[in-house]
């Protein structure tokens, strides 16, 4: 990249605090704006995915319930993780149009836009998993010390999540179409992961190819460490690579992310 | 006899491609593949080199589109220049368009503190400032009220306000008292006299001749984006009221 731009750069760890405050004002105010004027606000997406939760249980419970342990909570996880996959990727990916007018009147590292908005959504999330937290306690799950490693697959999860709305983002602001396809794209995933039935349902191939998603995978490990390996592998022969190229998937969208916002990001302010 | 350069540009470029008709969409790149959008080329900046010392007042004057905004943007590292270079050296404060980061919906009070953070400043430095930034834009009365409520020059003035109590070396002004009324004109001028007892650097794009002859200790003349005249004020102005203007007018 030719360099033709030269100020004095303020010592590393200040440009770090500068992002930092950034990123939390840019998020608190995304948050705030999101549920300005709306009189219930925040309980509007804490109620999303519970309502969505409930129509699917009643609607799929008998078909599925005798197949899975915990059916209900198995949905439940399902749904929260999807609902914060497919919600910040929404929020972000008009996250830098949006910014326009700010990135027009001020020179400011841009990634922390699709950061900010999507952090904004896992506010919602860590809220959603409280419900999670209750049901499990309602059901008598004890905590066990492996749920540990719930961490790291939300860590992969945010790093899947923030891959998607990095590519959005900047290519939202060339293309608008980018909004359509991720209409469709996500309510593929949807139906394509096995979020409401059991992942045994599908015919091996195809689970072969939906267990290389790594929302997949992080799902089904989620279930596993929480609910025990029954409920959320049910019918499936353990294979070796489950984890390996999910991760790496993971891994390479968010590379891939951060690759294209780098590349489009010297011309956000003229064209956002 | 001046200081060192604080702004030194050399061959500045800028080019904008504006496409005929927006095309934003996958479809019309698969449907004509061969067919390449016809762009509008709009040169905003040619080969523009001038230089600012520090602690001077540096005005950039010219018609409608013939690149002012572009390049004080360019300074204020908001654009990339497609060729040639910028060398700053200083804390820059941009005030470029009304208001960095305001949003309509939110109440003055939560805009000034979004503005100062994105700015530079730390949520300690916004509050202990707060005060001041509302006791000069004379805005104390609405301070809860959502700028959507706020008339462009009360916009102005917070904005203003906002602008001078970030600490900075150079201030990019761009047509900053276009809107605001005789008595913040006067604040601002005001300002204008502490700045210069203080060695801040100035870069004032205006309309106003008056004021850039008044104030400023060199101008800059563009015209269609490239270097027209440059120099002492005086001269500059006489320049471009005599120059024949530019037909090309494009607002970027």
């Amino acid at each position: 990249m030719r360099i033709s731009y030269f100020a004095p750069r303020p010592p590393f760890r200040a440009r770090l605090a500068y992002d930092a405050r950034i990123l939390q004002v840019l998020s608190r105010s995304e948050f705030k704006l999101k549920y300005a004027g709306s009189v219930l606000g925040y309980l509007w997406s804490l109620a999303k995915p519970l309502m969505y939760f409930t129509v699917l249980w009643v609607v799929f419970g008998s078909l599925f319930e005798p197949g899975i342990h915990h059916f209900g909570l198995y949905l439940l996880i399902g749904i929260v993780l999807y609902t914060f996959l497919a919600d910040a990727v929404t929020a972000a990916l008009p996250s830098i149009v949006s910014a326009g007018p700010t990135l027009r009147r001020i020179s400011f590292p841009p990634l922390v836009i699709p950061v900010a908005t999507s952090l904004a959504v896992a506010m919602t999330f860590l809220a959603n998993s409280v419900a999670i937290a209750a049901f499990l306690a309602f059901s008598r799950i004890r905590p066990q010390a492996d749920w540990l490693l719930i961490v790291p697959l939300v860590l992969e999860l945010y790093a899947l999540v923030l891959g998607l709305a990095l590519v959005a983002s900047a290519l939202f602001v060339r293309f608008r179409d980018v909004g359509q396809i991720w209409d469709v794209a996500s309510s593929l995933l949807f139906f394509a992961s096995p979020i409401m039935y059991p992942i045994a349902i599908l015919p091996d191939w195809a689970q072969r190819l939906v267990e290389l998603n790594p929302f997949v995978q992080v799902m089904q490990d989620v279930r596993s460490v929480l609910l025990g390996t029954n409920a959320a592998t049910a019918g499936v022969i353990p294979r070796v690579d489950s984890r390996l190229y999910p991760i790496a998937i993971a891994v390479v969208v968010l590379a891939v992310g951060l690759w294209i916002h780098r590349r489009e990001s010297p011309r956000f302010a003229e064209r956002a | 006899m001046r200081a060192r350069p604080t702004i030194e540009a050399t061959g500045v470029s800028k080019t904008f491609w504006i496409p005929h008709e927006q095309r934003a969409r996958l479809k019309e790149y698969f449907a004509h593949p061969l067919k390449r959008t016809a762009y509008e080329q709009n040169d905003a900046l040619r080969d523009v080199t001038f230089t600012v010392a520090e602690g001077e007042f540096f005005g950039i004057i010219g018609p409608n589109g013939s690149g002012k905004s572009t390049l004080l943007k360019v300074l204020a590292g908001i654009y990339r220049a497609d060729a040639g270079t910028v060398r700053i050296a200083g804390r820059l404060s941009p005030f470029i368009e009304l208001g960095v980061g305001f949003n309509p919906e939110f109440s003055a009070r939560t805009n000034i503190e979004i503005s100062g953070i994105l700015m530079g400043l730390t949520r300690r430095q916004v509050a202990e400032r707060f005060d001041a930034i509302l006791e000069f834009a004379g805005l104390e009365r609405f301070v809860d009220q959502q700028l959507k409520n706020y008339s462009t020059g009360m916009l102005l003035r917070l904005a203003y306000s906002i602008a001078i109590q970030v600490p900075f070396d150079i201030l990019l002004l761009d047509e900053a008292l276009a809107v605001g009324d005789a008595e913040f004109q006067q604040k601002c001028f005001d300002t204008f006299d502490e700045m210069r007892s203080d060695g801040k650097t100035v870069v004032f794009v205006s309309h106003d001749l008056g004021i850039v002859s008044a104030r400023c200790d060199r101008a800059l003349l563009l015209n269609a984006g490239a270097v027209a005249a440059s120099g002492e004020p005086g001269e500059v102005i006489r320049a471009y009221q005599q120059a024949p203007r530019s037909d090309d007018v494009v607002a970027v």
